[in-house]
């Protein structure tokens, strides 16, 4: 069965206003009920999103100069410990160095002394050498000669000798 | 089964607009596209107050949870608002304008989107398969010039449809028009610039065509944009009205259970894949009425768009290329 072609293109006109009038409609409806609610909404998530970024930037930065700072405070801290050891390494060199010092001259001192007190002996036992020496043989001269050697005698015979003994090219 | 004989026919009385039954209203007949708007319209209203209720920031109780959007209808809502608000009309239109005409262009959007998909729905032939299965019919001896369905049909395959949403883009920008240029630039704008009128007095010969040519552009641009609407749409049904006739066709001409049932088989098939791009084409043609009229008005603020954004190099870029488009 072929029914007559209908015609696309006929315009009706209260279709036509009818439309304008549900478009104008819906246009204020949603203009005044849905897009505010629905851009509000988007707007606030932006702010919101936007808030975060800001508040998670600053925190990066305020993390950065805080890490800044405290590579900045070990390094102070890294330089004064590295001053105070080679301070202290200086200071112990130096007590070193004085304690050596004041052993060697102690020592020297000691020696010093040690050296006079052996002088000071071995002059005392010379000379009580040379006396007891000098008595000997005045007693064994006294035998020989068969007479007592009066002290005066014997303290010239003594002196004698001696100044006999330290002439050199004797 | 008559009915699918008859657009195995003429598939374009499936599509065309009919009154339907014996409805009347002040002497005048009630048309199925007219009950399509309005119903769709409804429909449209519902669903974006309930997406709407769902993007508003909610209570602080619910803590930063409170700013996404409650519901999945509620975020592919957003997703396409912001979308076309972000990646659309501020480009275009720079976001003074586009902040202005914002909620014009959104509805638009969405009521052709929605007219446009009604239309893909085949809820007047649900409404012949409850008549037929139920014996049921809310008229009398309807004939073939009208209708007995009560809701559906694509509306946006009428020309009084889409006229009428392009009459209204020609109004707002025109007014926009107005308020941009005053009567004076809307003239100067009409006679092919400020450059052109005040400059060389040898120039001014070309005035009048270019004037006879802007005010025809005035009028061609809402027609092309009610044409290109409708001719996409009644050409997207009477693809598939004919891919789904082929099997009336066949069984009409009683070439056998073999070969009414292959040929059923594969226009069914090919119907099936024409439904899918007839999806993408209801969201495509709906985004460029839209997208358009954002043209279209942007046009009228040209000068002064210009001049804001004198050196700007790639954003200047961006406002040039759909304004490059649409002359085209």
């Amino acid at each position: 069965m072929l029914i007559a072609a209908a015609d696309p293109l006929a315009f009706n006109f209260y279709t036509f206003i009818t439309t304008i009038v549900v478009c104008l409609v819906v246009v204020v409806v949603l203009g005044l009920v849905v897009w505010p609610k629905i851009l509000k909404g988007l707007d606030e998530r932006d702010a919101k999103i936007l808030h975060e970024i800001e508040s998670a930037e600053a925190a990066r930065a305020s993390a950065m100069a805080k890490q800044k700072e405290f590579e900045h405070k070990l390094a102070a801290a890294l330089e004064e410990s590295d001053r105070m050891l080679r301070e202290a390494r200086a200071a112990a060199i130096r007590l070193g160095d004085e304690i050596r010092a004041k052993n060697e001259s102690e020592l020297a001192d000691r020696a010093r002394r040690a050296g006079e007190e052996i002088e000071n002996a071995r002059r005392t036992a010379v000379a009580e050498l040379e006396a007891h020496a000098s008595s000997l043989a005045i007693a064994i001269a006294g035998h020989i000669l068969e007479r007592e050697i009066a002290p005066a005698d014997q303290k010239r015979l003594v002196e004698q000798s001696l100044a006999a003994m330290n002439t050199p090219n004797r | 089964m008559s009915l699918f004989l008859a657009n195995s026919s003429d598939p374009v009385s499936h599509i065309v607009d009919k009154p339907i039954g014996n409805w009347r209203l002040f002497d005048v007949d009630i048309m199925l596209s007219m009950v399509t708007v309005l119903g769709s319209a409804i429909v449209l209203v519902l669903l974006l107050i309930y997406a709407a209720k769902g993007s508003k920031t909610g209570q602080a109780s619910l803590g930063n949870r409170r700013y996404l959007p409650a519901g999945k209808f509620s975020a592919l809502v957003e997703v396409i608002v912001v979308y076309l608000r972000d990646e659309m009309l501020i480009p275009v239109m720079g976001a003074r304008l586009a902040a202005r005409y914002l909620s014009y262009l959104l509805s638009l959007f969405f009521f052709i989107l929605i007219l446009n998909i009604v239309g893909l729905i085949p809820f007047v032939d649900v409404h012949y398969a409850i008549y037929h299965f139920t014996g049921l019919m809310p008229f009398d001896n309807v004939p073939e010039s009208k209708t007995a369905a009560l809701f559906g049909g694509a509306a946006t395959a009428s020309i009084s449809v889409t006229a009428a949403l392009a009459v209204i883009s020609f109004f707002v920008v025109q007014v926009q028009g107005f308020r941009e240029l005053g009567i004076g630039g809307w003239l100067e704008h009409l006679c092919g610039g400020r450059e052109l009128v005040r400059g060389s007095i040898f120039l001014w010969l070309v005035i009048p065509i270019i004037f006879l040519v802007e005010l025809g552009g005035i009028f061609v641009k809402p027609a092309a944009l009610a044409i290109r609407l409708f001719a996409n749409m009644v050409a997207g049904h009477t693809l598939l009205l004919t891919l789904l006739g082929f099997g009336a066709v066949a069984l009409n001409a009683d070439l056998g259970f073999f070969a009414v049932s292959g040929i059923t088989l594969v226009s069914g098939v090919g119907a099936i894949l024409i439904t899918f791009l007839e999806v993408f084409v209801a969201v495509l043609q709906a985004f460029i009425f839209m997208f358009l009229t954002a043209v279209f008005i942007s046009l009228m603020a040209h000068e002064e768009h210009e001049e804001g954004h004198e050196g700007e190099g790639a954003h200047g870029e961006n406002h040039g290329h759909p304004t490059a488009a649409a002359h085209s």
